[in-house]
């Protein structure tokens, strides 16, 4: 369903991005992941025709994005990663405008959108906080069903409450066949929905995989409290990668095999074990860059 | 052209382009409204004359009034509509164009199956719609107003409906430069900042020009030389020339604007 060959776009800053490839069959759910300014949005706006490749192409439905840009709109469903609306009228008049301007018949599933993700659509859009700019653009970009939806960041400025409903209207659509491109730059924001994932670096993608492989490749960090000083030192002996031991806490770091790190414990008496928030770099790009440099 | 585009864009310019108009029409019968006391005062034309040449030759005043439509021109179209017309033509088209390139709400309109010279026709169309009620309420306002305000004065409809078609005119393709900045650039205070600068220097040139025997070639360039709102209404020059090659400058101007919009890269 999209297609992406060599897509290369280099801006005069040298940034860009390089040889970006990989293809998203219908119906999957596709993670696109990345750090800030790693080149997600560029290549979102090649998608969505906004920008011409300097090299290289992107289809959607083989339909190149540049040439055909205003014929593929009537197949996709697209959320901005930067909200803004047209400013001078409320929720409901700019959903009517983007309607309008797609020739939309059927209202029922917008109405529908906008009752479940529970927001006023008469609120004027300059009074409107993030979050709900974000409700209105994600009822946008998914009213009229769409048979491809791009989704730029979609549940940031979204309580867990709506990323739940947010996840569930994605699983729904997914079952109707709907292909989704969703960018991200946390992991847990698209391990719960996504299939497949690319992970985008510096304008290259680094890897392209199933979301499993990556679990088993995530690095999580883990901070254990032991019930004294002399466990904590204890636990250096183990099988386990222990990173640092201060006083009581040691820092451990788990990569696929948790029933090691779960078996191990178990002969010693644990307070607490909290998991260490990384960014994605510590998650997945070390790694990559240790591959790297092993091959 | 996407008629829901349209409808929604004009809706929310509405308020502005009602404004300027009513503003607009306003000051003209106000100037209409003061023109008996001063065409009967008898110290009038003693104080023209007392004024340097060159400074009456700037506002095209020179050679007094001798009807009520000269009057209207050199006082209001000489400098008030020129203003008015001026800011809502830049202040719009920056609008309409860059400030939805420049905050990213252009991304939502070019997500709908409409290509980009659509859209950016849809917009140019709203401009210039805006232009036209504006111009067109003015004109009506002088024909209205002097027929009742005035009395026993002559008046030459004809010569004053061929101000307001070069007036309008001027406009189209002051407006058609400031949309096409509106579509090149990604920010909306650079667009407005170069077709502003744009213009004051054109009516700057054409200020110094009049006045300096020295510098009179620069009226040349300027495009403020195609309006001479006092000989028009005196019947003393051909329009239709000028009237030519301001639409065709415009139609131009627009048309490569909606081209340039259509090929280029948006940061959106």
């Amino acid at each position: 369903m999209i297609e992406l060959n060599g897509l290369t776009k280099k801006f005069s800053n040298g940034k860009g991005i390089f040889d970006v490839t990989f293809s998203i069959p219908k119906g999957e759910v596709f993670g696109f992941l990345g750090p800030n300014g790693a080149g997600k949005s560029t290549t979102i706006r090649h998608l969505m025709g906004f920008m011409k490749p300097s090299k290289g192409s992107a289809l959607i439905n083989g339909m190149d994005t540049w040439k055909d840009a205003a014929k593929i709109q009537e197949k996709i469903g697209y959320l901005p990663g930067e909200i803004s609306f047209l400013d001078g009228m409320d929720g409901m008049a700019f959903l009517k405008l983007v309607g309008g301007m797609r020739g939309m018949k059927h209202t029922n599933y917008r109405d529908e959108l906008i009752h479940r993700l529970q927001f006023d659509v008469k609120t004027p859009i300059r009074k409107m906080s993030k979050g709900m700019k974000q409700k209105v653009g994600i009822v946008a970009a998914f009213m009229h069903e769409p048979e491809v939806i791009i989704l730029d960041e979609p549940t940031s400025g979204l309580d867990p409450l709506m990323q739940r409903i947010f996840i569930e209207i994605v699983m729904e659509q997914k079952e109707k066949g709907t292909t989704f491109l969703m960018s991200s730059h946390s992991f847990s924001e698209i391990e719960r929905t996504c299939d497949r994932a690319a992970i985008i670096k510096d304008g290259k993608i680094v890897v392209v995989e199933n979301i499993h492989d990556l679990q088993q490749k995530q690095r999580r960090l883990f901070d254990v409290t032991f019930a004294s000083a002399e466990e904590a030192k204890l636990i250096k002996q183990s099988k386990l990668d222990v990173i640092s031991v201060t006083e009581n806490r040691a820092e451990i770091a788990v990569q696929g095999d948790y029933n090691q790190f779960i078996q191990a414990l178990g002969d010693y008496q644990i307070r607490t074990i909290d998991i260490h928030e990384q960014n994605l770099e510590e998650v997945f790009l070390n790694y990559y860059d240790r591959e790297a440099n092993r091959s | 052209m996407n008629i829901t585009l349209y409808a929604k864009m004009l809706k929310v310019h509405a308020k502005s382009i009602s404004s300027y108009a009513i503003g607009s029409a306003l000051y003209l019968l106000l100037i209409i409204g003061i023109y008996p006391s001063i065409a009967d005062a008898p110290g009038l034309n003693e104080l023209m004359e007392s004024m340097p040449e060159s400074f009456l030759a700037a506002f095209g005043m020179e050679g007094g009034f001798q009807h009520v439509s000269d009057f209207i021109a050199g006082e209001y179209y000489g400098l008030l509509y020129v203003v008015i017309l001026s800011i809502f033509c830049l202040m719009t088209a920056s609008q309409l164009m860059a400030r939805h390139i420049d905050r990213g709400s252009m991304a939502y309109i070019l997500a709908t199956p409409n290509s980009r010279k659509k859209i950016a026709f849809t917009q140019a169309l709203v401009l210039i719609t805006g232009l036209l009620i504006i111009g067109l309420t003015t004109a009506l306002a002088g024909v209205i107003g002097t027929e009742i305000l005035i009395e026993d004065k002559p008046f030459e409809a004809m010569t004053f409906m061929n101000v307001n078609l070069v007036g309008i005119l001027l406009f189209f393709v002051i407006s058609g430069y400031s949309f096409l900045f509106s579509c090149l650039l990604n920010d909306e205070r650079q667009a407005l900042g170069l077709s502003g600068l744009l213009t004051i220097v054109f009516y700057g040139m054409d200020l110094v020009g009049k006045m300096s025997d020295q510098l009179d070639w620069m009226v040349h360039l300027s495009l403020f030389s195609t309006f001479r709102p006092v000989e028009i209404a005196r019947g003393s020059v051909d329009v239709w020339p000028t009237a030519t090659f301001l639409f065709l400058l415009g139609t131009v101007l627009y048309a490569v604007a909606i081209l340039i919009f259509s090929k280029r890269d948006l940061p959106l």
